[in-house]
């Protein structure tokens, strides 16, 4: 826990290691209930009038919707449609980028379209989508999908057109066929690339979907956090931000936790291969 | 060298074909959600060039121009404080790594509560969402300094002021500039939704209320000037940041051709 | 320090270090002075001592090497010097000044060039950075630097950045920028150990004109014998466990040091053998 004084730094005397698992956990916590308790005191001051509601009334109201079904179905239908926009994404995406990577003339096609369209955020495409779709859940799928379809193809065609040379003329001179060679050595080799991008676009998806509610009017965490701002149920607005950032951290959780996996997967299938 | 010339007429083409394709096809349509791109043109010309352009597209430029600056400068300098001060990082970083995981536009409601819809709403929000990618980037950049470069400090006794602006500054730079660019694509995304958002100035504004007028070809002249902005920003982003770290886009080029 | 490069033109005393040592005989205090120094990481049970008792000292314009087994705390020992780990016993002089913390007076070449250079800074900025703080006449540190660039023969590459020079033109900078702080100890951690051999060859003879030209007190840790043979003017060996000083032996080679001729001399070749005994012994 401690690094010893010296002679010759007499004065450096005992050191607290904050990297130290109980020094970090202990830290932490008093880190957060530092900024809890500023927001507790400002919310009690009322510099803010009602727009600032308590921590305490806040995690009141929190308590209270989570024993209510409208939150477990809001919730479910955010996360539904992000997992399912995201699925679907990832599904079209690695298509999308087996197809542009694996043949150079639609690359050199597309690689001034995608280069276009990359820092483009789907939130441009709002409008369209509600004009369309309407403020439906299909509304917010689409978002997700055109959010992140782009993200996936485009670490695909560098995962595709990263395979190794090496290991492609291998499985030419093996007599592997097209099909045979993209299964067994260029889509293995782009998992790492695929991974990476299902880690981005995993918390994006979900972010996306809030957007569509808050501003397009799809069902879900979103809408409500709207229906609160708009109707002055400030508590219930704090709480379910707050159930946003947990939502959020968990996505970013699982992500992390699913690329690892692809990650160490990885290696372990190319030595497998001729 | 005949497959390269090849893939430039490609890539040039393409995308001229595409919207060649895209004019042809909706020349006559009288589908509601789809008008003829001519249209489109024209209503982008009539509302963008230039009668809507101080009023509703300076502004939200400004605001984000505003906010990303203000949100470049915070985050880099919390950054600092947050990683050099190692009580200070165990304290804040399991919470800023939970309010990094609210979706920033969520924050929206929040600031049209506490300040109302107006100018300073918009900059708060842009300021607050942006922050955060940079912060993190400057904190885990700072953290990343090798400690061989800290162990050259200490022998050469540098300043603390020389350690942190020489040092710790340009070698953290490469991962500062990754958080910047995130934050770029956020004060951008913010910058629309705070518009949309109860707003009747702006471009985000005009766009969703066009839309919600059913004025198809003044929404697809909105979505279009929201898209070459978006590109612009990067763009301008990308020449900043390759001026900056040509020293670093330099040592990796080498470090691939070894 | 006050020994400018143009100042120290000792020609002459190429010929002979001896000579030299016959100067400072009537000097009593050693330029570096290291005395029953001990260090220990971790407290309690889990104390582990890695210096038990050491002790040597090094003269005025001598080349010293610290040898011993992979392991054995050279490392550690480099770093207390340095003033980069706080050491836990004993305690280190130059010029009969005891050390706190990194000394003025000291400068480090480290092993690894590639982490020691800052690589958004030119040649010449990465030299000049450890004279900032000392606010120099505009002139000097100009003059210092080119001296510096000079001696290590990197004039011609100021503008460029270190990941475009070799591996052996990057550990020169490092060297050049420890001149220009113009230390009167220059201590270098196994400085040659990632470059090829050639070039190895080229930057002991450069450490030693380094040595001649400036009458630099130089300390080298270093693994290879043959290395600490040709260099030194003493080596310290050290060994066990915790490391302490197995024997502190004068090398006394005749003539100017080749690389060619001086290897294969007899007296080399006894050196080296008795400094790998001693060694062999301490490792069993």
């Amino acid at each position: 826990m401690t690094i010893s004084s010296t002679t010759r730094s007499s004065a450096a005397g005992r050191r607290l290691d904050v990297d130290a698992p109980v020094a970090k956990t202990v830290l932490g916590a008093v880190g957060a209930v530092v900024l809890l308790g500023g927001w507790q005191l400002a919310a009690a001051s009322g510099a803010f009038g009602t727009g600032l509601p308590t921590v305490t009334d806040t995690l009141a109201e929190l308590v209270r919707l989570l024993g209510t079904q409208v939150f477990w179905v809001d919730t479910g239908v955010t996360v539904a449609s992000a997992a399912a926009g995201l699925a679907l994404a990832v599904a079209g995406g690695v298509i999308l980028g087996v197809l542009i990577g694996m043949f150079e003339p639609v690359w050199a096609a597309t690689l001034a379209i995608t280069e276009f369209l990359k820092p483009i955020p789907p939130i441009v495409i709002l409008p369209l989508a509600v004009m369309v779709f309407g403020p439906t859940s299909k509304m917010a799928l689409f978002l997700v999908v055109a959010g992140c379809l782009l993200t996936v193809s485009i670490q695909a065609i560098a995962g595709v057109r990263d395979a190794d040379p090496v290991a492609l003329a291998t499985a030419r001179s093996y007599g592997m066929g097209r099909a045979e060679t993209l299964w067994r050595v260029v889509l293995p080799g782009a998992t790492a690339f695929i991974g990476t991008a299902v880690r981005v676009s995993a918390p994006a998806s979900l972010v996306i979907v809030v957007v569509a509610g808050l501003l397009g009017g799809a069902p879900g965490l979103g809408r409500s956090i709207y229906q609160a701002q708009a109707g002055g149920l400030y508590p219930t607005l704090y709480a379910l931000v707050v159930v946003l950032g947990v939502l959020g951290v968990a996505s970013q959780w699982a992500s992390s936790a699913v690329e690892r996996r692809v990650l160490h997967w990885h290696p372990s299938f190319r030595k497998e291969t001729p | 060298m005949k497959r390269r010339a090849l893939n430039t007429v490609l890539g040039v083409g393409a995308p001229v074909a595409v919207i060649a394709a895209w004019w042809i096809v909706s020349a006559g349509s009288t589908n509601a959600f789809f008008p003829p791109l001519a249209t489109i043109m024209e209503r982008f010309q009539a509302l963008w060039l230039f009668d809507r352009f101080a009023s509703d597209v300076l502004p939200s430029l400004r605001n984000l121009g505003i906010g990303y600056a203000i949100a470049v400068v915070v985050g880099v300098v919390l950054g600092f404080v947050i990683a050099t001060v190692p009580v200070l990082r165990a304290m804040f970083e399991p919470a800023l790594h939970f309010i990094r995981g609210i979706p920033p536009v969520a924050l929206i409601p929040i600031l049209i509560t506490l300040i109302g819809f107006g100018q300073e709403m918009r900059v708060t929000s842009i300021v607050l969402a942006a922050t955060f990618p940079t912060m993190i980037s400057t904190i885990d950049g700072i953290r990343a300094v090798d400690t061989g470069l800290r162990d050259v400090c200490s022998v050469y006794r540098l300043r603390k002021h020389e350690r942190l602006l020489r040092v710790y500054l340009p070698a953290a730079g490469p991962q500062i500039a990754a958080g910047m660019q995130v934050s770029l694509q956020i004060g951008f995304i913010v910058m629309i939704a705070s518009e949309m958002l109860g707003s009747s100035q702006g471009i985000g504004a005009m766009t969703l209320l066009a839309q919600q007028s059913f004025l198809a070809a003044d929404m697809w002249a909105g979505i279009l000037l929201l898209g070459f902005l978006g590109f612009a920003a990067n763009i301008l982003f990308e020449a900043a940041r390759s001026r900056v770290l040509a020293w670093y886009i330099g040592s990796k080029r080498q470090e691939r051709a070894a | 320090m006050s020994t400018a490069y143009a100042a120290s033109a000792r020609a002459g005393r190429t010929t002979s270090n001896k000579s030299l040592r016959e100067d400072t005989v009537t000097q009593t205090e050693p330029r570096l002075r290291v005395e029953h120094l001990a260090k220990s990481y971790g407290r309690g049970d889990q104390e582990k001592q890695i210096i038990g008792d050491l002790t040597f000292s090094v003269d005025k314009g001598e080349v010293a090497c610290i040898v011993g087994p992979s392991g054995v705390g050279k490392t550690t020992l480099l770093k207390c010097l340095a003033g980069l780990h706080p050491s836990t016993g004993g305690a280190m002089y130059i010029d009969g000044k005891p050390l706190d913390g990194p000394p003025a007076e000291m400068a480090l070449v480290f092993q690894d060039y590639s982490r020691s250079l800052m690589p958004w800074l030119t040649v010449e900025k990465n030299v000049r950075l450890p004279l900032r703080h000392m606010r120099l006449p505009k002139a000097e540190a100009a003059e210092r630097i080119e001296d510096a660039l000079a001696a290590v023969g990197l004039s011609h590459a100021a503008k460029q950045y270190p990941w475009q020079l070799s591996g052996g033109m990057q550990q020169r900078v490092a060297i050049a920028r420890a001149l220009a702080y113009r230390p009167e100890v220059l201590v270098m951690d196994e400085p040659f150990a990632s470059v090829d051999a050639q070039t190895r060859f080229e930057l002991e003879d450069l450490c030693l004109s380094i040595r001649d030209k400036l009458d630099m007190t130089i300390v080298v840790v270093t693994h290879d014998i043959d290395e600490a043979v040709y260099l030194s003017d003493r080596i310290v060996a050290i060994g066990g466990k915790p490391a302490g000083v197995l024997e502190v032996i004068d090398v006394d080679l005749p003539g100017e040091r080749d690389q060619i001729t001086t290897r294969a001399l007899p007296e080399f070749a006894e050196l080296r053998s008795r400094t790998l005994s001693l060694i062999r012994k301490a490792q069993q």
